[in-house]
């Protein structure tokens, strides 16, 4: 699995975006940040949870100039089926369907042919700069998710349990 | 249409489920006797008094196999309990777990995962009709998997008795010594060949009489391997002796 401080993988691979097919390539993404997040299947009952739960946040990630990009190895098809199912998705769902993004990323599990539940986050230069993975069984927090999008954006070193209105350290040049 | 009764269906198959017990306790009352008889017409004389023995031993062996059926049972009935249950707290506590086990179940079974998905949460909608699939098609566990201890100690006890009566009423009724342990063996051999064939009757089997023979040749080949064993180490007696 990839880590702080590596160049992020690119990719330019079809998704499914409000009901449509299109193409999404990272060298494409505008915004400052860019939340990768990689889950097993479409059409399961502990990925739907977190897939919903980064849409309902999607206003308060765009309000950090973070977009999100979801992964998994399903088709586009089954993306804009299971994005149907779950009451429509505002952002992209990438098809990986030979599991060769995930593999870039180090997070393809050979055994069970899946993506791992893991989570990147990518700066401006895109570069990994958060990377983190959790039990295929076990769903991840979307609102830990977005505090770690703020703690980066302040560019300065945050301590633990850090909030917005906590104060900061200093300036952490690495960012 | 022709249609499946399931509860009829449902009974018939608890009723099936009691043909281990029927079989074990039929073939081990027929042979434990059998070689009651045989072993005590070689060492007593009186044909009364071999006949009375088989019948003390006839009783214990039908009481102790039918409290050793009833035991094993509500063991084993127990232990799976105790193990459901501890599936079933999980299962209350993390319910996606047995959603995402009963899919991936269905889908190992042919249907696609989208397919699988949607009757997934159907089922859902009913927490005990997820509970109850689930608990089929991952644990295998169903009604008819958890035995019932008390029938099943009464039917093998039965069982026993009747399979125990086959070469002891011959040998208490026909009086003239030279016939009696060979009327007892011949019924013996018939009531196993029985047993065969009717078990291959309930299992709608064409070659029921192959049935028949293969379980009086196992059962016969496990009498006689005993009797060889007997024969083996009966000169240890006489040393220790």
């Amino acid at each position: 699995m990839l880590k702080p401080g590596d160049p992020a993988p690119p990719f330019d691979l079809e998704c499914a975006l409000d009901g449509r097919t299109a193409r999404l390539s990272l060298a494409k993404i505008p915004s400052e940040l860019v939340l990768l997040f990689f889950y097993p299947r479409d059409f399961s009952f502990i990925c739907p949870t977190e897939v919903t739960g980064f849409n309902k946040a999607l206003k308060e990630f765009a309000a950090e100039e973070t977009s999100i990009v979801g992964v998994s190895i399903d088709n586009v098809d089954s993306h804009l089926r299971w994005a149907r199912e779950l009451g429509g998705i505002g952002y992209p769902m990438l098809a990986d369907p030979d599991g060769s993004l995930a593999s870039a990323y180090g997070v393809f599990d050979e055994n069970e042919k899946v993506a791992l539940r893991a989570t990147f986050i990518l700066d401006r230069k895109r570069k990994i700069v958060f990377a983190a993975s959790c039990p295929l069984n076990i769903g991840r927090s979307v609102s830990e998710t977005l505090r770690i999008v703020r703690a980066l954006r302040t560019g300065r070193l945050c301590p633990a349990d850090w909030t917005p209105g906590v104060e900061c350290g200093p300036t952490d040049r690495d960012f | 249409m022709a249609t499946v009764d399931p509860a009829a269906k449902r009974r018939l198959f608890e009723r099936l489920s009691s043909i281990r017990e029927i079989v074990f306790g039929v073939q081990d009352g027929v042979l434990t006797t059998a070689g009651v008889l045989c072993g005590l017409s070689g060492a007593v004389s009186q044909h009364s008094q071999v006949a009375l023995a088989a019948l003390a031993s006839t009783a214990a062996g039908a009481l102790s196999m039918a409290a050793g059926a009833y035991l094993g049972a509500r063991a084993e009935t127990e232990v799976l309990r105790a193990e459901l249950d501890l599936v079933r707290a999980d299962a209350a506590d993390k319910p996606y777990t047995v959603q995402e086990g009963l899919l991936d179940e269905l889908c190992k079974e042919g249907l696609s995962r989208e397919a699988g998905y949607r009757v997934v949460r159907l089922l859902s909608t009913s927490p005990k009709a997820l509970e109850s699939t689930a608990e089929a098609k991952m644990f295998g566990f169903s009604g008819p998997t958890f035995g019932k201890p008390a029938l099943d100690g009464i039917v093998m006890g039965i069982a026993f008795l009747v399979g125990a009566l086959v070469p002891l009423l011959p040998y208490m009724f026909i009086t003239a010594q030279r016939y009696d342990l060979g009327g007892a063996l011949a019924a013996t051999a018939l009531t196993l060949f029985g047993v065969g064939y009717f078990e291959g009757w309930l299992a709608h089997r064409s070659d029921r009489w192959r049935s028949g023979v293969r379980f009086l040749a196992i059962a016969m080949s496990a009498a006689a391997a005993g009797y060889l064993i007997g024969l083996a180490i009966s000169p240890l007696g006489a040393t220790a002796g």
